[in-house]
């Protein structure tokens, strides 16, 4: 019931700051943005002067499975720099203001603490990323064919995977780190040096969160789910509940010794 | 001319005002801000989309 408690606050303070408002907007904008102007591109070279006279240039026909690649890209990009953003302060900002100790005054177990604030994050960042594909899937079967609910089902549960990592690994970072700047520093940091290892050692890792994205670009294409998919799923799960796990323990012995 | 198809863009523009209304509706609201609150609402309104979720990541003072 103390864990419902902490829920509950968190619930209400996403809900105040608006939270719950301005990052569904934002990552609806973020994941429509790409197929729009990529449909509109011929409309938007001509308005800016236009081709030169002569000039061929073919426009690719682009596939549904292409476009919300594209979205995810985005989402990848700016996407994952919303959520380190949002999520930066969130136990670094509370120790700062002192928050945190009038709530750890109280018999309260620094893992619901962790947890709490996890599951609240995850849902914000879940329901924004079922918003934003929703929107951007509505559009790519308008303008550029279809794409089946199965697929769009496939893009969201796998792609939401990836952003529970950065939600977990943004928290870790803040029972680390005090300040918020250093928080989101690190996080971005981390995600870089993961994909530029993932690259290097690619025959090895076959399974490395971010192998995410390519793997459901293949899945799209194939049309049926490989297993690869489900493993790096579940690896990137494991890490994340891991890095939760750490961040409880790290958090608790810090606050101790405080 | 340019033929654009208004309702495909008109949901985008529907969202980028109301989260333009919803941070002027919070900054008229809130007390206090990081830096001055009349220098937010030229930011909010004029740079848009991006200037009101600057407005929210470091505009909002959190107590």
């Amino acid at each position: 019931m103390q864990w419902m408690t902490l829920f509950q606050k968190e619930l209400l303070e996403n809900w105040r700051n608006k939270k719950w408002i301005w990052v569904p907007l934002v990552i609806i904008l973020l994941s429509v943005m790409d197929p729009l102007t990529t449909y509109y591109l011929p409309q938007i070279i001509d308005s800016v002067g236009g081709m030169p006279e002569g000039a061929v240039f073919e426009i690719p026909e682009m596939e549904p499975a292409q476009v919300i690649m594209m979205s995810l890209s985005q989402l990848s990009s700016l996407g994952v720099l919303v959520v380190v953003l949002v999520l930066m302060g969130t136990i670094a900002g509370e120790r700062k203001s002192g928050v945190s100790e009038l709530v750890l005054v109280k018999p309260v177990s620094y893992m619901n603490y962790i947890s709490a604030k996890w599951v609240s994050y995850l849902l914000l960042v879940w329901v924004s990323l079922f918003l934003g594909l929703l929107v951007s899937w509505y559009y790519i079967n308008i303008l550029f064919g279809t794409l089946t609910i199965g697929e769009f089902l496939t893009v969201f549960f796998f792609y939401g995977m990836w952003l529970t990592l950065v939600v977990s690994l943004t928290i870790f970072y803040n029972t680390v780190f005090k300040s918020a700047g250093l928080v989101a520093f690190f996080t971005i940091l981390t995600i870089m040096v993961m994909s530029i290892i993932t690259q290097i050692f690619q025959h090895v890792l076959d399974w490395s969160p971010n192998n995410l994205s390519s793997y459901i670009l293949e899945s799209l294409s194939s049309g049926e789910i490989s297993s690869e998919l489900f493993a790096t799923a579940g690896v990137t799960l494991i890490l994340s509940i891991l890095l939760i796990f750490l961040s409880g323990l790290i958090f608790k012995r810090k606050e101790m010794a405080v | 001319m340019v033929d654009i198809n208004w309702a495909l863009i008109a949901p985008i523009l529907i969202i980028e005002f109301i989260l333009l209304l919803v941070a002027i509706v919070d900054l008229v609201k809130v007390k206090e801000t990081n830096g001055p609150k009349w220098l937010w609402a030229i930011i909010i309104v004029l740079v848009s989309i991006l200037g009101p979720v600057l407005y929210f990541i470091i505009g909002r003072r959190s107590r």
